[in-house]
């Protein structure tokens, strides 16, 4: 690792003017929870010259879960565990609970897991040049892509990581930053378009804060992740649903699918066949279901994640409509 | 998550020499005052790290030394090459006085390679990937005489060691002499052969492996990081500490090779195996050997048998080393589902078709607890099951011979009637220190609080290294013949004090006895020494009254649900019965059984080191996309100890490894109808198993069809 110079503000605005890139600090770095930033600062992928620990800021906001807000610095423990969310949004915490480990869990932030970085591989060797660093190429397309994506949208074959993000888009969720010139961005917008920018992480500037993320609520809303392995794994897909229902019949529905494209792949034709359905006709679910692969394009080694997709959904769909009291938990 | 469930442990009680005795290292190794060679970090001493290949194949194109040895810390730069051979393969090594230095120098070496063609697998070799050769003559005319036959091909990945303390050693001066904190299975091995690199005399050398954390086979030999650490060791004169990092360990500490196995069998229609050719190529990377499987194994009557037909296949890799029974769990793996596939061709019960075709007696009757134990009778034919969670049940069987080496143990009685338990021989992880703690404790007939074990250390008496499963049966022996002439002494002695005939002596719990009558209590018949009683126990790696008879021999049967809309293999169930002789310490002998079964279950489900076909570049030298097994994966575990009057000490830590995969495997086969002939059986795997046909019949019977009852 290369030398670098630490700090740890007290207020998010004193962070942020910190994180703007200057003549003495060229490349300052944000850390909350840190999960990620020592792997990658060790592999040499990134070599800040400023931390700004913003773990000792002091505002409780940014640690608070309310049924419609989260504090960006609230752990993935606090929002699997938080009541207030079972009831008003289910989806959040089943999908923050099912990832990585306890441990990490503990530590790791709602904001660092809408800004991490991709798992892919080659990404994570540096060795390997690809298309999100310097190359011309990307090597997962000949190489190994087992964990890669089955819609080609954009020319970087990587997976988008949180778990969380496809959550907060089914709940048309925003974020709150600071330390830029807006003061909210849409989950949607926060991401880049993968066809026109395959390298950035977010569209957020160097000095913007997510300091909370807002959402609609949506007592019928669950997450499934299908894993190799039950103990710390990333999905090989994941599928989020919310629907709002009239009795027994779905008056609307979200659905989304993790870990099959660069960002959070959001499926409306699935959406939309849901719309009329009764949450009993498995047949229309299904073949709703059967639409989320609409558009998929795999590469030789992600065909099977064709079949996982709309089990994914399916089973989202179906927890999600099987939610009738907060009492009831959403991941199967 | 795995239990061990209180109700079962009467499977087990009475079944050891030390039923209830914990770990004498337990607690130290639970609060972390256990210190390994890993943790024998001091504030003046150098780091060595070695100079590795970042790609299958590359040459060196240009390193800036003069950089490195100007970077602050750095100091030695050794380079002995340019050529790369596979990925972590190492041309030097840098020396600095902190790990700061050996960073910075590594980075500002700023080593340039150009990458290579290479060669990433089994499959890139022409022979592997064509079809099979014509059996013998022998085997042709067995194979065309039985009714039916078929070819099938098998594989299985490389599984790589992943030591939780990692390779390496620390060496330190003191006087003359050097010690060697170590992360090994044979402390004297490292006696052996640290020296060459020390230029020291072995009498100069003393290795200290009190702890050791984790070792399969591949804590044999010093490693490269170790002769590296040796020689900067030697031109510093300092304290030098060479340790692998996390990723160094998946790269370059040897692993289980691959395998691609395949088969050509003739069968009857009831299932007798007439004649089979058996041809195997093992994927060793850069090495010319090692890669060899165990299949057929012997167990099973295969009529006539054209098999030792293999190959090493050489590639761009790092080589294997010896891994828990090198070569069994693979070839257990290929047998038994052919077994399986066998069975079901024919419409037979596969337990049924293994009771023929195994003539070992243990076995039989150990299936018939297997069966009772997992719920055999819930079991319904392969393939006959429909809807989502599927249930499968699957065998798999394991033998080990009756290897053997000379050890020796001294046990000293102390005048407060203390006893001190002195072995050379390494504990790495396995329970040995505590196996020899409470066999002289049980042997004298004294608690086991009364004993300490002094172990790992080459200036203590020599045994053999851990491999081949040989350490407890050759220290048992000579644990024993040192107890009793430890008790005899001091039997003596009462006897001559109280006038009594030291032959009518016993010692139950700490009391010396006649008959019914206490005598002296055990400490205060020590209390009349003088000075503390050494003796010397030995057995010669042959023959000993204390050898006994025994066998190791195991089955394991396993119960899993398959998601046959997602691929997913969950393992419920392990049923794992071992023979090892006479067990020595209950708790730990089935620690070593669970162990085996949770290697096996992450071999089985899990683990494979992936190359980039491309480059030959390890994709996941990590724990992360390097797949081990975790607690939400694990099945419940019964192990089941299986003594049978047996009275001599026997293998237990490499045969429970064996059956496990095979038996996962055998399972997932009866629950979808096909079998998964690759390991592992990763969702991609079983849903492209799912979307072929039914494994075919050329028997016809009628299917058993009822839902088995749900047992999860």
């Amino acid at each position: 690792m290369n030398p670098f110079a630490y700090t740890s503000p007290k207020n998010t605005s004193d962070a942020a003017a910190l994180a703007k890139p200057n003549g003495d600090f060229a490349l300052p770095v944000l850390k909350s929870g840190g999960m990620d930033l020592l792997d990658r600062m060790k592999e040499g992928l990134e070599q800040p010259d400023l931390i700004i620990d913003l773990t000792r800021i002091e505002d409780p906001t940014l640690d608070a879960i309310k049924p419609d807000r989260i504090g960006g610095r609230a752990t993935l423990a606090m929002v699997a565990e938080s009541e207030a969310l079972r009831t008003s949004a289910p989806i959040l915490g089943a999908s923050a609970g099912s990832a990585a480990t306890p441990q990490i869990r503990n530590v790791a932030t709602v904001a660092g897991n809408l800004l991490q970085e991709t798992r892919c591989w080659y990404w994570r060797m540096s060795q390997f040049d690809c298309l999100r660093k310097t190359g011309d190429d990307c090597p997962a397309r000949e190489g190994d892509h087992r964990f890669h994506v089955i819609f080609q949208n954009g020319p970087c074959l990587m997976v988008h990581p949180s778990n969380l993000a496809p959550a907060l888009l089914v709940l048309d969720g925003e974020v709150e930053v600071v330390g830029g010139d807006r003061s909210r961005i849409a989950i949607r917008d926060l991401y880049p378009d993968p066809a026109v920018d395959w390298q950035s992480t977010s569209v957020l500037s160097p000095s913007e804060i997510i300091t909370g993320v807002r959402f609609r609520s949506a007592p019928n809303s669950a997450f499934i992740a299908l894993k190799q392995k039950q103990s710390f794994d990333w999905p090989m897909v994941s599928g989020y649903a919310a629907l709002e229902l009239d009795g027994d019949v779905i008056t609307s529905a979200r659905t989304c699918a993790g870990a099959v494209a660069p960002r959070p792949h959001l499926l409306p034709q699935v959406d939309a066949a849901l719309a009329g359905v009764s949450i009993d006709d498995d047949r229309r679910i299904r073949a709703a279901c059967e639409l989320a692969v609409d558009g998929a394009d795999p590469l030789p080694g992600t065909v099977y994640k064709t079949t996982l997709l709309p089990v994914a959904i399916r089973r989202a769909v179906n927890a999600a409509a099987s939610l009738s009291s907060p009492d009831q938990g959403g991941d199967a | 998550m795995t239990h061990q469930p209180r109700d079962l442990r009467a499977i087990n009680s009475g079944q050891s020499v030390a039923d209830h005795a914990s770990r004498l290292d337990g607690l130290a190794k639970a609060t972390g005052a256990a210190r390994f060679g890993r943790d024998q970090i001091k504030k003046d001493m150098l780091w060595v790290r070695l100079i590795r290949c970042p790609w299958g194949r590359a040459k060196l194109d240009s390193l800036d030394r003069d950089a490195a040895l100007a970077t602050p810390g750095v100091v030695e730069v050794v380079v002995s090459g340019d050529d790369g051979d596979y990925h972590g393969d190492s041309i030097g090594y840098l020396v600095a006085r902190n790990r700061r230095g050996l960073e910075r120098g590594l980075r500002a070496l700023n080593a340039k390679w150009t990458r290579l063609d290479c060669q990433t697998g089994i499959l890139d070799d022409e022979q592997a990937r064509g079809p099979m050769d014509a059996p013998s003559e022998a085997a042709a005319k067995a194979i065309d005489a039985a009714d039916f036959s078929f070819e099938a091909r098998y594989s299985t990945p490389v599984q790589t060691h992943s030591s939780l303390e990692t390779h390496g050693l620390m060496i330190e001066p003191d006087g003359e002499n050097s010690i060697v904190h170590a992360s090994t299975q044979g402390t004297f091995v490292v006696a052996d052969q640290i020296g060459r690199f020390l230029g020291k005399r072995r009498s100069k050398i003393v290795v200290d492996c009190e702890y050791v954390g984790g070792g399969f086979g591949s804590k044999f030999q010093i490693g490269k990081e170790g002769a590296a650490g040796g020689l900067a060791a030697k031109s510093s004169g300092e304290a030098v500490y060479s340790f692998c990092d996390r990723e160094e360990e998946h790269l370059d500490t040897g692993n289980r090779p691959s395998l691609l196995c395949k088969v050509n069998v003739g069968h009857d229609a009831d299932g007798t195996i007439r004649g089979a050719r058996f041809e195997t190529f093992g994927g060793t990377g850069v090495s010319r050997r090692g890669g060899g499987a165990r299949v057929p194994s012997g167990r099973f009557e295969f009529g006539t048998l054209d098999a030792r037909n293999h190959r090493d296949v050489q590639f761009n890799a790092g080589g294997p080393r010896a891994m828990r029974a090198p070569g069994c769990p693979q070839g257990a793996f290929v047998e038994e589902l052919l077994i399986d596939e066998i069975a079901h061709r024919c419409g037979l019960d596969p337990l049924g078709l293994r009771r023929r075709l195994d003539d070992s007696d243990r076995r039989q009757r150990m299936y018939d607890v297997a069966a009772d134990l997992i719920g055999w009778e819930n079991r319904v034919d392969t393939g006959s099951q429909s809807g989502t969670m599927r249930t499968g049940y699957g065998i798999g069987t394991c033998d080990w011979g009756k290897g053997r080496a000379p050890a020796k143990i001294e046990v000293v009685v102390h005048p407060d009637g203390h006893l001190e338990v002195r072995t050379g021989t390494q504990d790495i992880g396995t329970g040995q220190r505590t196996a020899m703690g409470a066999l002289v404790a049980a042997r004298i007939g004294v608690p086991l609080a009364n004993i300490s074990v002094a172990i790992g250390d080459s200036r203590l008496p020599p045994g053999p290294a851990s491999g081949g499963s040989v350490c407890t049966p050759s220290t048992a022996p000579a644990a024993m013949a040192a107890a009793d002439l430890a008790r005899e002494r001091i039997l003596a002695g009462v006897a001559e004090r109280e006038k009594l005939d030291a032959t009518k002596l016993t010692i139950d719990d700490g009391v010396i006895m006649e008959g019914g009558r206490k005598v002296v209590r055990w400490e205060d018949a020590c209390r009349r020494l003088s000075e503390p009683v050494s003796v010397t126990g030995e057995f010669d790696g042959r023959a000993s009254a204390y050898w006994g008879e025994g066998s190791s021999e195991g089955v394991q049967a396993a119960r899993v649900e398959v998601d046959c809309e997602t691929g997913q293999v969950f393992v419920r169930e392990v049923i794992a019965i071992q023979s090892c002789g006479l067990p020595l310490v209950r708790k730990t002998a089935e620690s070593q059984i669970m162990g085996g079964v949770i290697q096996g279950a992450s071999y089985a489900l899990f683990e494979e080191q992936v190359l980039d076909p491309a480059t030959g570049a390890v994709l996941n030298a990590n724990l992360e996309s390097y797949k081990i097994l975790g607690s939400e994966d694990c099945p419940r575990i019964i192990p089941v100890l299986w003594r049978d009057d047996q009275t001599g000490v026997r293998a237990l830590g490499e045969p429970p490894v064996v059956p496990t995969a095979a038996a996962i495997a055998n399972a997932v086969f009866n629950a979808i109808g096909r079998p998964v002939r690759d390991l592992p059986l990763r969702p991609d795997r079983v849903l492209a198993a799912l979307a072929e046909p039914m494994a075919e019949r050329v028997v016809a019977v009628a299917p058993r069809t009822t839902e088995p009852e749900n047992r999860a």
